[in-house]
């Protein structure tokens, strides 16, 4: 069976962290877009189609709850996983409160991470799955009334 | 006035045995003595709280019986008694650090009124030594907690910074690992030399991850394993990664672990981590040559894990400190003070309990005993908190 690549954007600004998960996460057939900054991630959804954003909590400039504040308020349906440090449990709360999908307390293990990208990748099927079938029967429905 | 400890010195016995008498009717039965020597041989067996003394007696001076009281027992007061006509000799005395004087003849009431007086000094001055040994205890604590509060601010800062290029060294191996596998690396020679050293290398990385955890202070239950371990590939493992300390100053460690029954359940990590500090700790303590037992016993529904070694040992004013934070006999910089502090927190936080003997120039013997079976206790935070999560997934 071919695996169908889910596309991920990884945002760290720990660019050598970026480099090498990239390359660990294609290497098992994900399709991966690096980005470095919150700024930089919200650009890049805005012109690519990502399933799955992974994102570092502590980011300078604009914070990695910022940036999720932002996807979430302009791209509901792209899933995120945050990435914290330590003493950040309150900000991953904080993150799933604002609709974070999980939340991996680094140095993450890999396989966790594949689990919860999985999850967070069936998820997003599953609700544009279900915007596909509202949209369905809105049209049958505006079809039938014709 | 109970239990007061009065010593009467005077050369006339008549004088000192009716005043003795009077004494003791009054609730107050003093030891007597009949010259200054005296006097000092009796304060050598007893401590004495006053010494009432007389001035003039032949041999020893009251006088100078009194610098070498006040040199020898500082706490001990004395009233001196002095010859009508020598007041001279009570002021030179309160010079001398005499409590007060009397002139010969004198009124018992007027005695015991000076031994009360004296008597509550003392009481005094104890009460304000205890306070203040207890001020010192209170501030030593503040200082340690001080010092934990920023040690534990800067271990966070440092193992939050380690964590970075520690995600970075996981990654590169992960990532190695993975082309290995592929078909196109099948025929490259010494493969699995490659393999050997990328599973050494995220061995290393999960074992300084739970370094740094540790130091965040995030080993929290949802963080620690409950697994069945075979006590004896514990210690194997523990044992394997103090070698080569062991072997450098040829220190022998010896196992007898190979008894049934010594699976537990508990956590491995945490175990491992208190048998490496105990270990290292013995290794630290044993002279060239020496060697160190680690021995597996099983009492009912216990285990006793113990470390021996043939060191110096521990002196028994230490014996009691051993497992305070910060106490330490290594030079600073060496010990953190640290170790059997969080042993015992680990052990104690497993269910169990931990025990020292020692005996100077013979070595010392730690003991762990821990449950066959952790329970697990509700209301575990680790749990908890993933349970909050887990609903606020629902509610997302």
């Amino acid at each position: 069976m071919i695996k169908i690549p889910t596309r991920v954007l990884l945002v760290d600004d720990e660019k050598d962290f970026v480099e090498m998960l990239s390359l660990r996460l294609e290497e098992v057939g994900e399709r991966v877009t690096p980005a470095h900054s919150g700024q930089e991630c919200l650009e890049i959804l805005e012109k690519d189609n990502i399933d799955v954003v992974v994102l570092d909590i502590k980011m300078p400039g604009m914070d990695g709850i910022e940036t999720l504040r932002e996807i979430k308020r302009r791209f509901p349906i792209v899933e995120v996983i945050m990435l914290t440090g330590h003493g950040t449990t309150e900000t991953a709360v904080e993150g799933m409160k604002l609709g974070a999908f999980d939340y991996l307390m680094k140095p993450a293990d890999f396989d966790d991470l594949a689990v919860k990208m999985e999850g967070a990748r069936k998820r997003k099927d599953e609700q544009e799955e279900r915007i596909r079938k509202a949209e369905a029967t809105f049209l049958l429905r505006k079809s039938g009334n014709i | 006035m109970e239990g007061i400890r009065l010593l009467l010195v005077d050369d006339e016995e008549e004088f000192r045995g009716t005043i003795a008498k009077r004494l003791t009717l009054r609730g107050i039965s003093p030891e007597q003595a009949a010259s200054g020597e005296e006097c000092l041989s009796v304060l050598e067996k007893m401590p004495m709280d006053v010494v009432v003394l007389d001035v003039k007696m032949p041999g020893m001076s009251g006088i100078e019986a009194l610098h070498h009281i006040k040199e020898k027992y500082p706490k001990t007061e004395v009233i001196l008694l002095t010859g009508h006509a020598t007041t001279l000799d009570g002021v030179e005395g309160i010079k001398a650090g005499a409590f007060d004087y009397l002139s010969k003849p004198i009124e018992l009431d007027h005695l015991i009124g000076k031994i009360k007086h004296a008597y509550d000094k003392i009481r005094r001055e104890e009460e304000k030594l205890k306070e203040a040994e207890f001020r010192e205890k209170m501030e030593q604590q503040m200082i340690a907690t001080e010092r934990l509060a920023s040690l534990g601010t800067l271990a966070a800062g440092v193992a939050h910074e380690i964590n970075n290029p520690l995600a970075i060294i996981k990654e590169s191996a992960g990532w190695m690992k993975l082309i290995l596998k592929k078909d196109e690396c099948a025929e490259i020679p010494r493969k699995q030399d490659f393999d050997m050293a990328l599973n050494k290398i995220e061995k290393g990385v999960e074992r300084a991850k739970r370094i740094t955890l540790q130091l965040l202070g995030f080993a929290r239950k949802d963080d620690s394993v409950l697994a069945e371990l075979n006590l004896k590939e514990l210690a194997d493992e523990a044992i394997r990664l103090v070698t080569r300390e062991a072997a450098n100053k040829d220190i022998e460690i010896v196992q007898e672990m190979d008894i049934p029954g010594n699976t537990i359940w508990s956590d491995p990590y945490q175990l491992r981590q208190v048998l490496i500090n105990l270990l290292t700790n013995a290794i630290h303590a044993t002279g060239s040559g020496g060697n160190i037992t680690i021995k597996l016993e099983v009492i009912g529904e216990e285990v006793a894990l113990s470390v021996q070694d043939t060191g110096q040992g521990i002196p028994k004013e230490n014996l009691e400190r051993i497992f305070e934070p910060f106490f330490s006999t290594k030079s600073p910089g060496e010990g953190t003070g640290l170790g059997l502090f969080v042993t015992r927190g680990i052990v104690e936080k497993l269910g169990g309990k931990i025990e020292v003997e020692s005996r100077l120039g013979h070595g010392t013997s730690f003991c762990i005993k821990l449950p066959k079976y952790l329970e697990v206790k509700e209301g575990l935070a680790g749990r908890d908190h993933t349970d909050i999560l887990n609903k606020i997934i629902k509610m997302g």
